[in-house]
């Protein structure tokens, strides 16, 4: 049985067309070959 | 390839040989991210939306630079009704790689088509909205916002997803299943939709092998947006007092026919004869007055005859005037036939005192040739058998001389008279003909003839 008031707090408001810089802006882009970039000169500066 | 650390060229190997940085891994990477590229697009082709999304989710955290996956990911999005995250990605598809033809056409195709924007974020906003009515409890006017949203944008799964689940809630699993149906068909494994769709299944199942419906169960229906619940109970006395409107109507319809046929046909038949009576009169005086018409034109055209007849008489003067000249002239050569038809010709009435003197003294002269000319034009007619000129003929003699030819005239003016059925006057001639010549041939056969009428007598044993 599904329990309506849990379901509905799965629903989130969707975006709208003013909202969509500000979305853009605060996506966080970090990929893995960023992380891997990070790590590798990490490394190379601890050594 | 180059190194993704220092830039060096690495060729194949497996780790830059300038800075020591994983260049395997960094392939791997890559390679994984094309991976879930085209485990979304498989996905995507197959209308397995959510799949997708979340293929190409992962493909672009494994490489933000795969841009067909990105490009593809805003794809999805739109087809599932959220075009603000479809132009999102593409906005950034564009941004992490200039030269993007794909995310170009897509972002003008949006730009070029005009009001889809501010419609597709109008049922953003009806949709946020509706969001808002259900957690503060008000589900109808969530539902009426949610069916706007469908109507306006149909793809928005969503949207189909919230009301379904609103149906679910106020147990109308039949729209529900409806609704789920539709989202379906646009994103065909969504987890959430199946999830709903197991849900509404059971409890059909449940309603349908479950317990019997009770009286009091509720009847649901469209009036135009609103869903008009009631309880059975209502709707069937709804029914009944639906049936009585219809019996009201079929009993004014028939009290209506029964009003026109005793009241209303005969006013109208009695304004039929008295408009036929006046008709009837009408004609009446048109035709008394026609007839008064004909009278007076009548009267017209006697008056014109006589003013004609007036006219013919002097015109006839100078011809007779004439034809007595001729008369006197032809008698005065010796030609006494020819003066005999020219006298007939003339019309003694028109004539003056001297021309009529003038007549009569020439007619005198020229009577015994005259008679004698009808008598035997006369005589020709009887021995033709036309009795009728004949009669004509005999009738000029014996007006002037009945004892023409020793009563010959006379009675053959009978005779003819016999044979054309006229008896009386016919014993009239004979009998004078016996009274003047009695013991002549012609008092003779008259005397047969009186005594046995039936007589036959051939006529040219007696013509002569």
């Amino acid at each position: 049985m599904i329990d309506f008031e849990e379901e509905l707090k799965k629903y989130e408001p969707a975006i709208e067309v003013e909202q969509a810089e500000a979305d853009i802006k605060a996506r966080d882009l970090t990929d893995l070959t960023d992380l891997i970039f990070n790590m590798t000169a990490q490394n190379n500066v601890t050594k | 390839m180059q190194c993704f650390m220092c830039g060096a060229d690495v060729g194949d190997s497996k780790v830059c040989y300038n800075c020591g940085a994983d260049i395997l891994l960094y392939k791997q990477i890559i390679y994984t991210s094309y991976v879930f590229y085209n485990q979304g697009l498989e996905k995507a082709r197959v209308k397995d939306l959510s799949g997708a999304i979340e293929s190409l989710k992962s493909a672009i955290q494994y490489y933000k630079y795969n841009t067909r996956a990105r490009n593809l990911l805003g794809l999805c999005y739109y087809q599932t009704g959220e075009l603000v995250r479809a132009l999102n990605e593409w906005v950034l598809s564009k941004n992490l790689q200039e030269d993007n033809p794909d995310a170009d056409r897509y972002l003008a195709e949006i730009e070029n088509a005009p009001g889809l924007l501010s419609k597709i974020n109008s049922t953003i906003k009806k949709y946020n909205q509706a969001i808002e009515y259900c957690k503060a409890g008000s589900r109808d006017l969530a539902s009426i916002q949610l069916k706007k949203v469908i109507s306006q944008n149909p793809n928005f799964v969503k949207a189909h997803q919230l009301l379904a689940l609103l149906y679910i809630q106020e147990h109308k699993y039949a729209d529900a299943r409806k609704i789920l149906s539709q989202a379906a068909k646009i994103d065909s494994n969504n987890t959430t939709t199946i999830r709903y769709i197991h849900e509404v299944k059971e409890q059909l199942k449940e309603q349908n092998t479950g317990r019997r419906r009770k009286k009091n169960d509720t009847v649901t229906f469209a009036d135009g947006n609103d869903t008009v619940i009631m309880s059975e109970n209502s709707f069937r006395s709804m029914l009944d007092n639906s049936r009585s409107s219809f019996m009201n109507i079929v009993l004014g319809l028939i009290l209506g026919l029964l009003i026109c046929f005793f009241l209303v046909v005969p006013t109208v038949r009695d304004n039929v004869k008295d408009g036929n009576t006046d008709t009837v009169l009408a004609l009446n005086e048109e035709l008394a007055e026609a007839n008064t018409n004909n009278d007076n034109l009548q009267s017209e055209i006697d008056e014109l005859k006589a003013s004609l007849s007036a006219f013919d008489d002097k015109q006839d003067v100078a011809t007779s005037y004439d034809n007595l000249f001729a008369a006197q002239n032809y008698y005065n050569e010796g030609d006494t036939a020819t003066a005999s038809e020219y006298i007939q010709l003339v019309t003694k009435e028109v004539l003056g005192e001297q021309g009529q003197a003038a007549y009569d003294s020439l007619y005198g002269q020229l009577s015994p040739a005259i008679i004698q000319g009808y008598y035997d034009d006369g005589n020709n007619f009887y021995t033709e058998e036309n009795y009728e000129s004949a009669i004509i003929n005999f009738k000029n003699v014996v007006d002037v001389d009945e004892n023409y030819n020793s009563g010959a005239a006379l009675f053959l003016l009978g005779d003819c008279y016999r044979l054309t059925d006229q008896n009386d006057l016919a014993l009239e001639c004979f009998e004078k003909v016996v009274e003047l010549y009695p013991s002549n041939k012609w008092g003779r056969q008259a005397k047969v003839y009186i005594a046995a009428d039936d007589t036959q007598l051939d006529a040219k044993e007696v013509g002569e």
